[in-house]
């Protein structure tokens, strides 16, 4: 396709040469969650309570403890293979835990009791690599949950769906696929996805990491929006503008460990662990 | 060599009476397609069941699955079709053994199981081979909207495993239509069997014989341009 001219408030979002982007309109305003959950109240959202976890004789959590409130943006961060990413995979049970409880908006994740795939439906989940469903158009992508799930009707379904894309500034992708889009209007869609689902609580797994730099922002906007609005958030990152910007808490990993787990003014201004000291000193220097 | 050449032979009544020997030929295509398209519904649907199980978590599952690949493509499609349709009716209860070889058109119904079972065991392992071929984070995504596992395999990973494995599919499903041959030996008539047939009421080894290899070559030449234009059909577009 050649090149259509972009609407002028979009040129801050370059588009990678080769990918069919021609319309992308950034962020819109209006709320991407409904309805707008309201802000902390000290009820903890989600509960992890001393987990612990192992592939067959290696341990990659050892006795995790933490709090996420509602209404709180708590970012998790850490060197790679500190466990951070398999934390918050526990929380919505996509990895089994050997030891300890994670208990979400009341439910509790382990119990033979819960109903699983329903916990799911109400926690979204943002990957790094997207994870769009390559074979549904942008639509279906955004429907296929709400209506199979939700059992929502057809009609409804989508409304919700493109209402959200054209938050996320993509209603002229709506009829496109996943591989038509870059990278930063994937991840873009697969946010949308996840909200569709009226979600409690978003997990983020890394979401910036696999994107070219240039389209990081585009993502992030989206987030901080969502945390503005109150989402009850938590996100693995390296972002630490991000972090800044609007985290309440910071928790620092290591070696499957909660190193540190303080209010993002303390962790910024003065980690107390020395890794933590290492690790903000390493990523902080670029 | 001393051969007389007759291409008129298929114009030429058949001793059997029926017709010339190009129905006869005809009527054997007719049979050779019957048993490929019946065992292949077989095959593609037991196949994908148990390709499926093999890719489960559960460990049951996956003994049950390995089991079945292991046995059905280990034994000659031979022997298989001889223990289907001499060993079998032997070895039920009398009752249904009789019940069994009194079955009217027995050969193509023991074909069609027989053809059927050996082909799962390889669909089998192409649709585990394309599942596995997914990145994980989609069974991971698909868990975490909340789709049940049956959902999960339902609308993310077989519509995007089966597209992978279109191209070996089409050759599995050839492979399963020449193998259709095989069951002459337990009587079934289709197209290598009437073109023995032939050959032997008529000694026209070299026609009957070319006649069968171009149907043979015509029918699959015909399964691939199906094959091209499905493949063409559910493309994806920005893939690849």
């Amino acid at each position: 396709m050649t090149s259509t001219p972009m609407p002028a408030s979009t040129a801050k979002t370059p588009v990678a040469p080769g990918s069919v982007a021609p319309m992308d309109a950034g962020l819109q305003s209006g709320p991407l969650s409904s309805p707008p959950p309201k802000l902390a109240t000290g009820a903890p959202m989600i509960a992890i309570d001393n987990v612990s976890k192992w592939y067959g004789d290696f341990q990659v959590l050892t006795n995790c403890t933490t709090q996420v409130a509602k209404g709180e943006v708590v970012v998790v961060c850490g060197p790679s293979g500190s466990g951070k990413s398999t934390l918050i995979k526990c929380v919505n049970a996509l990895e089994p835990i050997q030891k300890g409880q994670i208990t979400v908006n009341d439910t509790k994740v382990v119990d033979k009791a819960t109903d699983l795939p329903k916990l799911r439906s109400r926690v979204g989940m943002v990957f790094q690599h997207f994870e769009l469903f390559p074979h549904l158009s942008i639509t279906e992508n955004l429907t296929v949950a709400q209506r199979k799930v939700l059992k929502r009707p057809a009609e409804e379904a989508k409304k919700k769906g493109l209402d959200l894309l054209a938050r996320v500034g993509l209603s002229a992708h709506a009829n496109k696929y996943p591989g038509q889009l870059s990278g930063g209007q994937q991840q873009r869609v697969a946010i949308a996805r996840a909200l569709a689902m009226n979600p409690v609580v978003m997990l983020f797994d890394e979401p910036t990491s696999a994107l070219d730099p240039e389209m990081v922002g585009e993502v992030l906007d989206v987030m901080v929006e969502l945390a503005k609005e109150g989402m009850t958030m938590m996100v693995v990152t390296h972002e630490m503008g991000f972090a800044r910007k609007v985290a309440d808490r910071v928790i620092f990993m290591d070696r499957g460990e909660i190193v540190e787990d303080a209010r993002k003014d303390d962790f910024f201004g003065q980690p107390r662990s020395e890794r933590a000291q290492q690790f903000l000193s390493k990523i902080l220097q670029h | 060599m001393n051969y007389n050449w007759n291409w008129g032979i298929f114009f030429e009544q058949s001793p059997e009476g029926t017709g010339t020997y190009a129905d006869m030929l005809l009527s054997g295509l007719v049979w050779t397609i019957a048993t490929a398209l019946c065992s292949w519904i077989i095959a593609f649907f037991l196949g994908s069941l148990i390709g499926v199980m093999r890719t489960l978590p559960s460990k049951g599952a996956n003994a049950v699955g390995t089991a079945y690949v292991e046995l059905f493509r280990n034994i000659p499609l031979l022997v298989q079709m001889f223990l289907w349709y001499f060993v079998l009716p032997e070895v039920l209860p009398q009752a249904w053994g009789n019940a069994l070889k009194q079955l009217p058109n027995a050969p193509f119904y023991t074909g069609v199981v027989c053809l059927g079972f050996f082909t799962a065991s390889r669909v089998a392992e192409q649709v585990r081979a394309g599942i596995q071929s997914l990145p994980r984070g989609q069974r991971l995504a698909g868990t975490a909207m909340g789709f049940t596992v049956y959902q999960t395999y339902r609308y993310v990973l077989l519509p995007n495993a089966y597209r992978i494995i279109l191209p070996p599919m089409t050759s599995e499903f050839l492979n399963n239509l020449k193998n259709t041959s095989v069951a002459l030996t337990i009587g079934l008539l289709e197209l290598t069997a009437r073109a023995r047939s032939m050959q032997e009421f008529s000694f026209q080894v070299f026609e009957a014989f070319t006649a069968a290899t171009i149907l043979y070559v015509l029918i699959n030449l015909v399964v691939i341009l199906l094959a091209s234009l499905l493949e063409r059909s559910v493309a994806v577009p920005g893939q690849r």
